[in-house]
């Protein structure tokens, strides 16, 4: 199928949506608050069956005061691929999950909560995915500010002799 | 086999005939914990193979840290990772060395502006060899072993086994974790193409 | 035994001292040096291992300490001792300390009644195969403990599966031992071996075509026993770090590496006793044997020489073979091994009733043929492939940088090989 009748199918069911062809893969833009639905009819029309999440990830535009989040979808049977973006507010990020429609999204979302603090609702289990779960903030962001240490050990190397530390010495065995 | 020579601060000096023949035995019995963290990892695993075979010097790999006798630092080293590293280092039995294999493990390497990567692994253990290289060659890090094994051959095991040594008076010269074992670092061979 | 050690009191002249006192003594001593020959064998093993492994990975292996590394267990030892002895905060110390001495003991033990040679034998038991059985089995205990006193999930997994599988194998290797029982009549390790000759048509091994079989029911349930690979799920790297010593540093686990060491030399020296004729030289018949010390010497060379060779063959499986998956395990010894060994021991049971002497010889002829046969055929095609392919491993054989190289033995060898790759490079 072609992306202007992926296009036309789910303006069909969803009413206005908002779409860029592209040199690349062609995409279409919803409003958040259709994010969900979109997906479910990307996936469960017989004529779209988008049954492969490729992806699910982030961009942070601060110039815009928003984050997109993009989703690339393949399907396996009709051999059509889609990207499905939202943008949300950067200042209360928030975003209805998709593992329901597609299991594998559960982990994406979790990345994506961990880099850009995205709030995923209604996951069911919304934890860091790479980074340890003490680490304060989310790096993919634009106005990241990287602090100085992580547990004692420093973020950058120290520059000269006088400001080298000496790794922690082991603790006494008993 | 040469006697080992210690000079005392006091300037007395003393040979110890038996340190040296343990520390032939200890040097010549290297196991190294098999672990990796990154793609260094692949050139750890070559060191073991048939073209340069570690096995001829005694070097061989135990999977478990209790039985093993040194670390080598293979690899990106995130900040997540640290903990694991630091726990498996602290689970070997003493006397234990650290090898720091690669650009990463010494410095954080390419990923040095990156947010999850502990910028060299000196920063969390106390390391004892440097090798350079992305990623060093296998030769590159049998040296490293066996610069670790001229290290174990001029240890006062014994003195250290009964709590004599260090001299608390004299301790231990920590190394400085940047500048420290440059010298060891220098002396491993280039890596070539 | 007492027999002995009064007369080691008379020639010492202390027969004035307490019988039990000098009896203790002497078994004492008798104890000490099978241990020390016990830690040799072990010690020598364990580089033996190390050189098998790298020839057949066409490495070197170690090569550094004396000649051909052979001091390298040495080093390795000394190394061991050195090391700190770390006890897990969470461990159960008692438990965990004690675990290394059943490993030991059990082995060690079955060693008193191995027959190095005719006189050469620290005690021999008249229920010799069934002592070796059941001291051996002490090894389970040592592991079990080891495993749950490290308080560690791989050690707990490893120790039982060890013990699992000890205990399984333990009876398809018993069975197949007691065909040869039943065919010598005696428990006793030297009266089996008595009972045999030096020739190869005298093993048991080529007795009959039930004792050929239960030959290989043995060693392989013996190899499974010990924990070696292609058995060795107790250790599995890949899947518990270490198994059950994951925890163990030092001597402790110096002590259970020896023992397993120990173990694969005590299995090749019991199949040895049972199917391989032990000390007897051919052509040399026991009373002669008895009579002079130098044919002595030679019976305790041959035994070691054929020990020796079935140890070499247990380190060539180990790194040859890949490893079986735990439920495969449990299925070859149930499913296949086990009713094996009870078709060989009832085959076996019915060849003594039924079969006549005259009979009985044409049977043995013909299966030492065959067997010498398929042993010729199989030794022939490994130095075949050592010879032409040998160390000299090239993915790109066509290339053959080696001085030997002959196209057409290279297709012989690496036919269908080097057809597949003709036709990648043809394309
Ligand atoms: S030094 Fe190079 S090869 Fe080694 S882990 Fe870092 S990036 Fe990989």
């Amino acid at each position: 199928m072609k992306p202007e009748e992926i296009r036309d199918k789910l303006t069909a069911s969803l009413g206005a949506a908002e779409y860029t062809p592209g040199p690349g893969d062609a995409a279409i833009t919803v409003p958040v608050d259709r994010w969900h639905e979109a997906a479910t009819v990307l996936r469960r029309d017989p004529d779209l069956d988008f049954d492969f999440l490729r992806s699910l990830s982030g961009v942070d535009r601060p110039a815009v005061g928003k984050i997109e989040v993009v989703c690339h979808l393949l399907s396996y049977r009709h051999r059509h691929t889609i990207v499905l973006k939202t943008g949300i507010d950067r200042s209360a990020p928030a975003v209805p999950t998709l593992s329901d429609v597609w299991p594998a999204a559960n982990w994406h979302e979790r990345e994506l909560y961990d880099l850009f603090g995205v709030n995923v609702t209604s996951h069911p289990d919304l934890r860091r995915l790479l980074l340890p779960e003490d680490w304060v903030g989310h790096p993919l962001r634009k106005d990241y500010k990287e602090p100085d240490s992580y547990r004692g050990i420093p973020m950058q190397r120290p520059q000269t002799a006088a400001e080298a530390v000496t790794p922690p010495a082991a603790p006494e065995k008993p | 086999m040469d006697p080992y020579i210690e000079r005392s601060p006091d300037g007395a000096v003393a040979i110890g005939t038996l340190d040296s023949l343990l520390n032939l035995a200890r040097k010549n019995s290297e196991w190294y914990l098999l672990f990796a963290t990154a793609c260094c990892g692949i050139e750890l695993m070559q060191t073991g193979g048939p073209r340069t075979d570690a096995d001829r010097f005694g070097f061989v790999f135990r999977p478990t840290p209790r039985q093993a006798d040194t670390i080598i630092l293979a690899g990106t080293i995130t900040y997540k990772m640290a903990s694991r590293v630091r726990l498996l280092y602290e689970q070997m039995a003493e006397p234990r060395y650290v090898i720091s294999m690669g650009s990463c493990a010494n410095t954080g390497g390419p990923f040095y502006d990156s947010y999850p990567v502990v910028k060299g692994g000196d920063l969390i253990l106390p390391v004892d060899v440097y090798v350079a290289g992305c990623p060093p060659r296998p030769e590159a890090l049998i040296e490293a072993l066996m610069l670790v094994q001229d290290k174990m051959a001029r240890e006062p095991w014994l003195r250290k086994a009964r709590g004599r040594w260090p001299d608390p008076k004299d301790p231990w010269p920590q190394p400085s974790a940047v500048l420290g074992s440059c010298a060891a670092a220098a002396k491993g061979p280039t890596p070539k193409g | 035994m007492q027999l002995l050690a009064e007369r080691i009191a008379t020639w010492l002249g202390m027969e004035g001292l307490p019988r039990q006192a000098v009896v203790a003594g002497v078994v004492l001593v008798v104890a000490l040096v099978v241990a020390t020959v016990v830690l040799t064998i072990a010690g020598i093993l364990t580089w033996a291992e190390r050189r098998v492994a790298g020839r057949t990975q066409s490495r070197v292996g170690p090569n550094r300490v004396g000649p051909l590394g052979f001091l390298q267990w040495v080093a390795d030892g000394i190394k061991l001792i050195t090391k700190e002895d770390v006890i897990p905060a969470a461990a159960d110390r008692t438990l965990f300390r004690l675990a290394p001495y059943p490993v030991i003991v059990g082995i060690f033990a079955a060693f008193a009644s191995v027959p190095f040679g005719q006189k050469l034998i620290a005690a021999d038991l008249n229920v010799g195969v069934l002592y070796l059985m059941a001291i051996t089995s002490l090894v389970v205990v040592g592991v079990l403990m080891a495993g749950w006193a490290s308080n560690n999930k791989w050690a707990l997994l490893g120790g039982v599966r060890s013990a699992a599988q000890i205990v399984s194998y333990e009876v398809p290797s018993v069975l197949a031992a007691l065909s040869v029982v039943l065919l010598a009549g005696t428990l006793s390790l030297q009266g089996i071996i008595g009972k045999q000759g030096g020739w190869p048509w005298e093993w048991y091994l080529f007795y009959n075509p039930f004792t050929f079989v239960a030959f290989f029911l043995f060693f392989t349930s013996a190899v499974a026993e010990g924990n070696r690979t292609p058995f060795d799920l107790p250790e599995a790297e890949s899947e518990l770090v270490a198994g059950y010593n994951v925890e163990y540093s030092g001597m402790r686990f110096a002590g259970f590496f020896l023992g397993e060491f120990a173990n694969v030399y005590l299995l090749s020296a019991i199949a040895t006793a049972l199917f391989f004729g032990g000390w007897q030289i051919p052509g040399v018949t026991p009373d002669m044997q008895a009579a002079s010390p130098v044919w002595q010497a030679v019976g305790v060379g041959l035994f070691a020489l054929k020990a020796g060779t079935g140890a070499f063959v247990v380190l060539w499986l180990r790194w040859t073979m890949p490893r079986l998956r735990v439920d495969q395990l449990m299925g070859l010894c149930y499913r296949y091994l086990l009713p094996l060994s009870f078709a060989m021991l009832l085959g076996n049971a019915a060849y003594v009733w039924l079969v006549p002497q005259w009979a009985a010889w044409v049977v043995q002829g013909a299966t030492t043929t065959v067997g010498l046969a398929v042993a010729g055929v199989f030794v022939r095609r490994v130095f075949y492939h050592i010879r032409h392919v040998g160390d000299d491993v090239s993915l790109d054989l066509a290339r053959g940088e080696s001085g030997t190289f002959d196209p057409q033995l290279q297709v012989r060898v690496y036919g269908a090989f080097r057809r597949r790759h003709a036709g990648d490079s043809a394309s």
